[in-house]
C-alpha cells in the first residue's frame, strides 16, 4: 500500500528532524544553567551542580539517546525554566496554536476559491487586475502590520472584539471564537493572496481544456462547468501550497501569538528559545516538525482523492 | 513619583498613538519601541498632577496587563522581574518593604532588629497570621523555607541570602540570621523573593508542581492559572491586616508587545498596565481617561567597558570615549526623548541615594575634550594596547539584537570614529552576551547599569572580586566606601559614601550612563491608590516604584 511504502522515508525524515532539533539547540551558545540561576547566583558550584543535575555534561551522543528515547515514550522531560512536563505545556498549548491556523486556512480558502474562481473566469479584464492588484498588495503587507490594524479597527474603534487574549473553548465557545477571530485573520490574509493567484493561474489552464470547450457546447451553465469541472482539477497547486502554507502559518503564529497574548506553541518557542530552555524548544521543534510532515502526508494522499487517475501506484511513484 | 494625566486632543491621533502607528508612519522602528513618536510637545518631565484617591471602596474586580510571564511563582525558582514582583505583591507579603524615604522597614515582620556589630538580625513574626492553606506564619516555617528552598542547589536567590550562615529558631515567632560579618544593608534581601514567605506545606505537598500552585500570606488567594494567559486571583478573607484588601479579585495577564497591551487598556481588555518602555509612556500619557504612574528607575541604559583589556585599561581611553558621547541622542533613539533626564550616576533623581554633585562630575558630552584625551593615548609610546605610536585603537563593540539597540550601536559607533576609533559593530544575544560580560570576554557593549537596591548590595556586586564585576574595575577608595556601607546604617553616613563612589566611578568611567528607566502603571481612572500603600505602623511606602504595586491597597470605584 501507498501508506505503507512511504513510512520509512517518513520515520528516516522524522529522525532527520529530532536530530538536527537536538544538535541545533545544543550547539546555541549561552549555558542553560546560567539562565536559571541568574548571573548574580552563577557561582561556579552553582552552575557545576545545575549542571550536572540537567545531565549537560554528559556527551552530545549520550545525551541524545537519552531525550529521544524518553520521547518515544512520550517523556519529553520537564522544562528547565518553569518545572512543568514539556508534554503537558505542548498538549495545553496546541489546541490554540492549531486552532488559529486551521480557522486562519478555511478563511483563506472561502475567500481565496470563489475569488480566484471569479480572476481566471474573468480572465484579463478590470476585475482580474483588480483582484489580481489587491492580491499582490496583501501579500505585501507584514502579518504584524495586519494585526495592529486589525486590532485598531475591531477592538479600539468599533469596540467588538477583544484586541488580546484568549477564553478557552471549553470554558465559552462564543467568547473563544471571538478571541480567536482577530489572530486568525492576521494570518489569513497573506495565506489568501496567496491561495487567490494559484487558483486562478491554474483555472486559467483549465478552462482552455477541451472537456470545458465540450461542456461549453453541451450548453452546461457556466457555473456548473466552473464548480462542478474546473474546480477540481484545477485544486492541485493550490492543495500542494496550502500544505507547505502550514509551516508559514507555524512560523506566523509566533508573531501573532505574542502580539494577540495568546497561550500558544509558538510563543512557548520563542520564550524557550530566548532562555535557553533546550527541551522546552527541542520538544516544540519535534511537535512541529511531526505536524507538517503530517500535514504534507495527508495532502499527498489527497491527491488520489482529487484526480482518481493518480492512484500513487508505479506511474505516480515516479512524479 | 510621578502622577501624570493629560487631556486628549483628537479621537484620531489618540488611535493611532495607541498602536504605535504615529511612529510607523513616520518609518521609524516598527517593533523594539525605537524612534521618536512624532509627539514633539512632550514636556521635558513629568507633571506633577495628584488624582484624589477618595475614600476606600469595597469589592469589585480588576484585570492588569503586564509586560512578561513569569516562569514560576515559587521563591528560588521564580525570576521575578517587574511582572513577576506585581503578582507577588498580590499572592506574597514582604517580610520587609521600603519606605517612601528609601529606608527598610519591616512589612509582614512585626520588628527586625540588628545587634551591636550588624552581624546578627532577629526578625519578629506577627501573631496569627496565616498562609492561604491555613498553615501558621511562625518561626519554624521561616526556618524551613530557608533550608529547604532558598538554599538549596540551584536556588535563584542563593546570592541574597549567601552570608546567612544559619537561620535559627529562638522561639515561636522570632528567628535570628546569623550572618558571616557584618552587613548594615541585610533587610533589603528580605524585600525581595527570599523574604516573602509561602506556605511549606503546601510546597512540599505539591513537589515539582509548587511554581504553578503559589500559596502565601498576601491579600490574594490563588485561584487559577494558564501559562502566558491569565492569572486569576480572589480576596484573602483571612487577611491580617484588617480593612484590606479592598478588591474581590485580580487578574493577570501577560501581554507581552507593548503596543497591542496599550490597545487593551484602551478597549477596555485591562484596566491597568504595566510598561517600562519609554515610548510607551509616552503614548499613554495621551490616553483619556487614563492617569500614568510613573517612576523614574535607577536602572539605566549605558554601555560597559572591560578594563582588563587594552586600550579600556587605561582611563584616557575611557575617558575619551565617554565624553565622545552625546547622551540626549542615545536617549532619542531610545524613544525617551524629551521625558528621560540623562543618567549621571548608579541612582535616578527619584532615588534616596541620588547626588546632584555627581550630575556636574559625570564627563559631559564634549568632542574636543574626547579627542585631546583619545589622542594623547594613541601617541603615548607606552600605549597599553601595544600598538604603533599614531595607529587608531581598535575594538568591538557588542549589543543584543534589537531594532533600537541596533540603532543606538550605529551611534555609539558613530561617537568613536570620530576620534578616529576602528570599531566593529557584534549582535550577540542576550543569553550568550550576559555570559561574556561575566567571563569578561568582551571589548565593550550594550548593558543596563544600577538598580532600586541597596547601594551597598549594587556597588559590592559590580565593583569587587565577585563574577558580577562585568568591568573588572576596582579600586582602594570604592573598598573604603564599601565599608562604611557594610558597617552603618545611618542614612545620611551612607549617602555620602554612595556620593563618593561616584566620584570615583566618574573619575574613571569603567561604564556610561544613557538615561535611568521610565517605568508606568497606567491606570483607568475609575482605578484609585495604585501608589498610596502604606505600612501596617502607617508610614508612607515607596508608591508603585519601579511600575510594582501593593495590590491589597487598590481599589475601583466601577
Amino acid at each position: 500500500m501507498y501508506v505503507l511504502r512511504r513510512l520509512p522515508s517518513l520515520l528516516a525524515t522524522l529522525f532527520a528532524v529530532s536530530l538536527l532539533t537536538f544538535l541545533m539547540t545544543s550547539l546555541l551558545p549561552g549555558d542553560p544553567a546560567l539562565q536559571i540561576l541568574g548571573a548574580e547566583n552563577a557561582t561556579p558550584e552553582a552552575i557545576a551542580a545545575v549542571r550536572a543535575d540537567l545531565g549537560l555534561d554528559d556527551p552530545l551522543p549520550v545525551r541524545y539517546l537519552h531525550w529521544i528515547g524518553d520521547a518515544l515514550t512520550g517523556d519529553f522531560g520537564r522544562s528547565y525554566r518553569t518545572n512543568e512536563p514539556v508534554s503537558e505545556a505542548i498538549i495545553d498549548r496546541l489546541p490554540v496554536t492549531a486552532e488559529i491556523g486551521i480557522l486562519a486556512i478555511i478563511i483563506a480558502l472561502l475567500v481565496a476559491i470563489p475569488v480566484g474562481m471569479l480572476s481566471a473566469y474573468r480572465a484579463g479584464t478590470r476585475t482580474d487586475k483588480l483582484i489580481s492588484s489587491t492580491s499582490f498588495g496583501l501579500l505585501a503587507v507584514p502579518n504584524f502590520m495586519v494585526a495592529i490594524f486589525l486590532i485598531l479597527i475591531f477592538a479600539v474603534w468599533l469596540g467588538v472584539l477583544p484586541a488580546t487574549g484568549w477564553v478557552n473553548f471549553t470554558d465559552n465557545p462564543v467568547q473563544n471564537l471571538r478571541s480567536a477571530l482577530l489572530p486568525a485573520l492576521s494570518l489569513a490574509i497573506a495565506e489568501m493572496a496567496v491561495y487567490t493567484r494559484l487558483l486562478r493561474t491554474d483555472m486559467i489552464g483549465t478552462l482552455q481544456q477541451d472537456f470545458v470547450t465540450m461542456a461549453r457546447v453541451k450548453g452546461v451553465s457556466n457555473r456548473r462547468i466552473l464548480f462542478r469541472h474546473a474546480l477540481r482539477p484545477s485544486s492541485f497547486s493550490l492543495m500542494t501550497v496550502a500544505g507547505v502554507q502550514v509551516g508559514a502559518i507555524i512560523g506566523g503564529s509566533v508573531v501573532i501569538e505574542t502580539l494577540f497574548a495568546l497561550p500558544g506553541v509558538g510563543r512557548l518557542l520563542l520564550e524557550a528559545v530566548l532562555v535557553r530552555d533546550l527541551l522546552m524548544v527541542q520538544g516544540v521543534a519535534l511537535v512541529i516538525a511531526v505536524s507538517y510532515v503530517v500535514v504534507n502526508f495527508t495532502v499527498d494522499i489527497l491527491y488520489s482523492y482529487l484526480d482518481p487517475r493518480i492512484s500513487h501506484g508505479r506511474s505516480a511513484a515516479r512524479v | 513619583m510621578r502622577v501624570h494625566r493629560r487631556p486628549m486632543r483628537g479621537p484620531w491621533k489618540r488611535a493611532l498613538a495607541s498602536v504605535g502607528l504615529v511612529g510607523l508612519l513616520l518609518g521609524t522602528a516598527a517593533c523594539g519601541g525605537g524612534g521618536d513618536d512624532g509627539n514633539g510637545d512632550v514636556e521635558a518631565g513629568a507633571q506633577s498632577e495628584t488624582v484624589e484617591a477618595g475614600d476606600p471602596v469595597e469589592g469589585g474586580e480588576i484585570t492588569v496587563g503586564l509586560e512578561a510571564e513569569t516562569n514560576s511563582w515559587l521563591p528560588g525558582e521564580g525570576t521575578f522581574n517587574q511582572p513577576g514582583v506585581n503578582v507577588a505583591y498580590a499572592l506574597y507579603d514582604p517580610l520587609m518593604h521600603r519606605t517612601e524615604d528609601g529606608a527598610v522597614e519591616p512589612y509582614l515582620a512585626e520588628s527586625m532588629e540588628p545587634n551591636a556589630d550588624l552581624s546578627e538580625w532577629t526578625l519578629k513574626l506577627r501573631p496569627d497570621v496565616q498562609f492561604h492553606d491555613g498553615t501558621p506564619l511562625n518561626a519554624q516555617a521561616l526556618k524551613t523555607i530557608f533550608d529547604e528552598y532558598l538554599t538549596r542547589p540551584g536556588s535563584n536567590v542563593a546570592a541574597s541570602v549567601a552570608d546567612v550562615t544559619s537561620l535559627d529558631v529562638v522561639d515561636d515567632l522570632t528567628v535570628v540570621y546569623r550572618l558571616k560579618e557584618t552587613n548594615a544593608a541585610f533587610p533589603d534581601n528580605l524585600v525581595a523573593a527570599a523574604g516573602w514567605p509561602f506556605s511549606p506545606t503546601a510546597a512540599a505537598a505539591a513537589g515539582p508542581d509548587a511554581g504553578a500552585n503559589p500559596v502565601g500570606t498576601g491579600p490574594f488567594k490563588f485561584v487559577s492559572w494558564q501559562r502566558d494567559s491569565r492569572l486569576e486571583l480572589e480576596k484573602n478573607e483571612n487577611y491580617w491586616q484588617e480593612g484590606l484588601p479592598h478588591l474581590d479579585k485580580i487578574t493577570f495577564r501577560p501581554i507581552p508587545d507593548e503596543d497591542t497591551r496599550l490597545s487593551s487598556l484602551q478597549s477596555g481588555d485591562i484596566d491597568v498596565m504595566q510598561s517600562l518602555r519609554q515610548s510607551t509612556v509616552i503614548k499613554a500619557r495621551e490616553l483619556d481617561g487614563v492617569t500614568n504612574f510613573e517612576h523614574l528607575g535607577s536602572n539605566s541604559g549605558g554601555s560597559t567597558m572591560n578594563v582588563s583589556r587594552p586600550p579600556f585599561d587605561d582611563v584616557r581611553v575611557r575617558q575619551a570615549l565617554a565624553h565622545a558621547m552625546d547622551q540626549e541622542a542615545l536617549i532619542e533613539v531610545l524613544g525617551g526623548a524629551g521625558v528621560t533626564p540623562l543618567q549621571t550616576q548608579f541612582f535616578s533623581p527619584d532615588s534616596p541615594y541620588y547626588s546632584e554633585k555627581l550630575e556636574e562630575s559625570y564627563p559631559e558630552h564634549n568632542v574636543e575634550k574626547a579627542q585631546e584625551l583619545y589622542d594623547e593615548y594613541i601617541n603615548d609610546p607606552d600605549r597599553s594596547d601595544g600598538k604603533p605610536v599614531g595607529s587608531p585603537i581598535s575594538f568591538t563593540f557588542t549589543c543584543p539584537p534589537d531594532p533600537s539597540l541596533n540603532e543606538l550601536s550605529q551611534l555609539y559607533q558613530a561617537f568613536f570614529n570620530v576620534l578616529g576609533a576602528e570599531v566593529e559593530l557584534e549582535q550577540k544575544e542576550q543569553a550568550a552576551w550576559i555570559q561574556d560580560m561575566l567571563a569578561r570576554d568582551y571589548d565593550m557593549g550594550c548593558t543596563r547599569v544600577g538598580a532600586d537596591r541597596d547601594p551597598y548590595i549594587v556597588f559590592s556586586q559590580a565593583f569587587t572580586e565577585g563574577p558580577l564585576n562585568m568591568t573588572a574595575f576596582q579600586s582602594p577608595e570604592i573598598d573604603e566606601q564599601l565599608e562604611i556601607l557594610r558597617t552603618t546604617t545611618d542614612v545620611e553616613e551612607r549617602k555620602a559614601a554612595v556620593e563618593a563612589i561616584g566620584e570615583v566611578l566618574n573619575e574613571n568611567v569603567p561604564n556610561t550612563y544613557s538615561g535611568g528607566t521610565l517605568t508606568v502603571m497606567a491606570a483607568r481612572d475609575v482605578v484609585r491608590n495604585l501608589d498610596g500603600w502604606v505600612f501596617p505602623d502607617d508610614t508612607k511606602g515607596n508608591g508603585a516604584a519601579s511600575a510594582q504595586v501593593m495590590w491589597g491597597h487598590v481599589w475601583t470605584t466601577e
